[in-house]
């Protein structure tokens, strides 16, 4: 196996094992010091990812390591972002993500986020507490292949019918797939509002989102 | 049997004449529409926002007025905010609470909770002033709500756990990040937390509660929010503090969590005397705790606060049937919902619930 190999390895390894920011760092420097293209920091990285999402769902990971891992992506990315080209990594396209109206919750939404930034996706954040409206403002300007909806409380669940509704009326939703998720949200719930697919956890939703750009058909009637 | 007793008898594993209920929390609407009263300031259900009495005084009469028509014989109430205190309110709208987390208001609850927080870097903590324990106000709700259920109603004094009030302190992000990087601090953090509990329980012993409950989950749907180990090591010893002392005044230890609490049990059942919410959603099978946990745990709740927002009458008629049929029998069963009454729990569900405890929850339970 070549140096560069190793020091790949070695930053999958980092977040395989959750080793931290600090050591995730010290180790993507040593691999661009052994002639490690961004790229391919950025593949380890996913694999690494993917490694803590595994282990998360065997549950010998916890919530805690999942969000470590998205404290290590976030830093390693900022890291490499001078040295990327855009397309190198977005892989995958955009996705806008939102809390529905009447929720205020940040954490899944942002957790989720994380993931698919990992995973190579390109995320427009539009926060928490997001009306209908600003749905369509964001799907509309961003082109977005995915509209990603989140909530917390069972009161806000009926919001993310609604957006549906209205991403439909408003003539963008054949242009786009919906991907919803959170604490209450079941596959039947998401097949009775229309959406097309949903994520039982931050895992999942990684899962569901590569999942629904590899099928043709696109939502909406 | 007076609602008292039929919670002690309970709270001691006995049968009493019927299953005792509560609620942990009623969101306002629901408390309106029951009362035919109007929530007075501002509430959350997760920390004081406001030191006005007159407003809180109208809002522990109208949980009062709630619990009594619902006929709940256990009454939870939250610790106050000292005498003369005032949330900062930010310009964005927002306001900042004693312990640094940052509010912002949800219409449809019509109440605050945390969504940021004052800290930003560890030293935010080293500076930070620490909420006074035996500040004046703190047990005013609580000695208020006692003047009103006077020995008819069991009462329950609500305390925050360390835990989950660091995670919320800090926010998820901060708190896993110091974790890996400063895990002093974290550990530090919660015992200072847990140090100021102890000093708030013994407060409690002017007052006479019935228990006290720790606020605050430890686990989400999938599992802990951090490794056991972790628990062991850092959190549990703290919790075992709170539970000693809680002991001293004579009285049981409640520890609510909501997700999936299956990993920790083993432990809880050697630190605390019972557990609320056990969500059926995540996990937690009521029937299978009771018969491995039945005889050191009281058991609070497993009715799905989800199927309470969605489901027909009819399947909450069932699942409550259920709930009375697997935990009742022995005592040391208090039915609730599985966390509390959302604002957006059909009421009609909610009221079947109760109904449904009452019809079916007479001992000796007879179930098929």
């Amino acid at each position: 196996m070549s140096q560069k190999q190793m020091a790949l390895e070695a930053v999958t390894q980092a977040f395989g094992e959750v080793l931290g920011a600090d050591e995730v760092k010290k180790r993507v420097e040593a691999a661009l010091e052994n002639s490690a293209s961004p790229t391919e920091i950025i593949q380890s990285l996913r694999e690494g990812v993917d490694i803590v999402g595994r282990k998360y769902q065997a549950q010998e990971y916890f919530l805690s390591e999942l969000i470590m891992a998205g404290v290590m992506a976030e830093e390693v990315t900022s890291l490499l972002r001078p040295r990327l080209a855009a397309s190198s990594t977005n892989m995958f396209g955009h996705i806008v993500i939102g809390t529905v109206r009447g929720d205020i919750h940040d954490i899944g939404k942002k957790l989720v986020s994380t993931m698919l930034i990992s995973a190579g996706f390109d995320m427009v954040d539009i926060g928490v507490d997001v009306p209908a409206e600003d749905f369509i403002t964001a799907a509309r300007s961003n082109d977005p292949k995915i509209v990603a909806m989140s909530c917390l409380l069972t009161n806000a669940m009926d919001e993310m019918g609604r957006v549906v509704a209205a991403l439909e009326n408003a003539g963008v939703r054949r242009s786009l797939r919906v991907l919803i998720g959170g604490r209450p949200i079941s596959k039947e719930f998401a097949q009775q509002i229309g959406a097309d697919g949903y994520g039982a956890d931050a895992v999942e939703a990684v899962k569901a989102a590569k999942g629904l750009l590899s099928t043709g058909n696109h939502g909406g009637s | 049997m007076n609602m008292r007793d039929r919670v002690l008898t309970t709270l001691d594993h006995r049968e009493p004449d019927m299953v005792p209920l509560t609620e942990f929390a009623i969101d306002p609407p629901h408390m309106e529409a029951l009362t035919g009263l109007k929530l007075e300031g501002q509430t959350s259900l997760q920390t004081p926002v406001s030191a006005d009495r007159k407003d809180e005084m109208a809002n522990i009469d109208m949980t009062y007025r709630c619990y009594k028509r619902l006929g709940f014989e256990l009454i939870p109430v939250e610790l106050s905010a000292p005498d003369g205190w005032q949330a900062a309110k930010n310009p964005d709208g927002t306001m900042t609470d004693e312990w640094g987390r940052i509010l912002r208001y949800t219409s449809v609850t019509r109440t605050w909770s945390p969504f940021r927080s004052i800290f930003h870097t560890p030293e935010d903590f080293d500076k930070f002033p620490l909420p006074d324990p035996d500040a004046p106000g703190r047990l005013f709700g609580i000695e208020q709500m006692k003047k009103l259920v006077k020995d008819d109603f069991a009462f329950g004094a609500f305390i925050r756990d360390p835990f989950a009030h660091v995670w919320e302190m800090f926010t998820p992000d901060n708190f896993v990040r110091w974790l890996y990087e400063k895990p002093q601090l974290i550990r530090k953090a919660i015992e200072k937390l847990a140090d100021f509990n102890v000093k708030i329980t013994r407060r409690l012993r002017e007052v006479q509660v019935d228990l006290v409950i720790s606020g605050g989950d430890y686990s989400e749907k999938n599992g802990p929010m951090v490794s056991p180990r972790f628990f062991r090591e850092v959190i549990f010893p703290n919790l075992r503090r709170q539970a000693e002392e809680v002991h001293r005044l004579g009285v049981k230890f409640i520890k609510h969590s909501d997700g999936n609490l299956n990993p920790l049990l083993p432990d809880l059942a050697q630190i605390v005397d019972g557990l609320h919410s056990l969500d059926p959603t995540a996990g937690m099978d009521i029937g299978a705790i009771k018969s491995q946990y039945g005889e050191k745990l009281i058991l609070f709740g497993n009715v799905s606060v989800d199927n309470l927002c969605r489901k027909s009458r009819d399947e909450i008629v069932q699942e409550t049937k259920e709930c009375l049929r697997l935990a009742a029998p022995g005592g040391g069963y208090i039915l609730s919902s599985s966390n509390s009454w959302f604002a957006d729990a059909k009421l009609e569900n909610c009221l079947a619930m109760v109904e449904t405890a009452r019809k079916y929850g007479r001992y000796p339970i007879s179930l098929p």
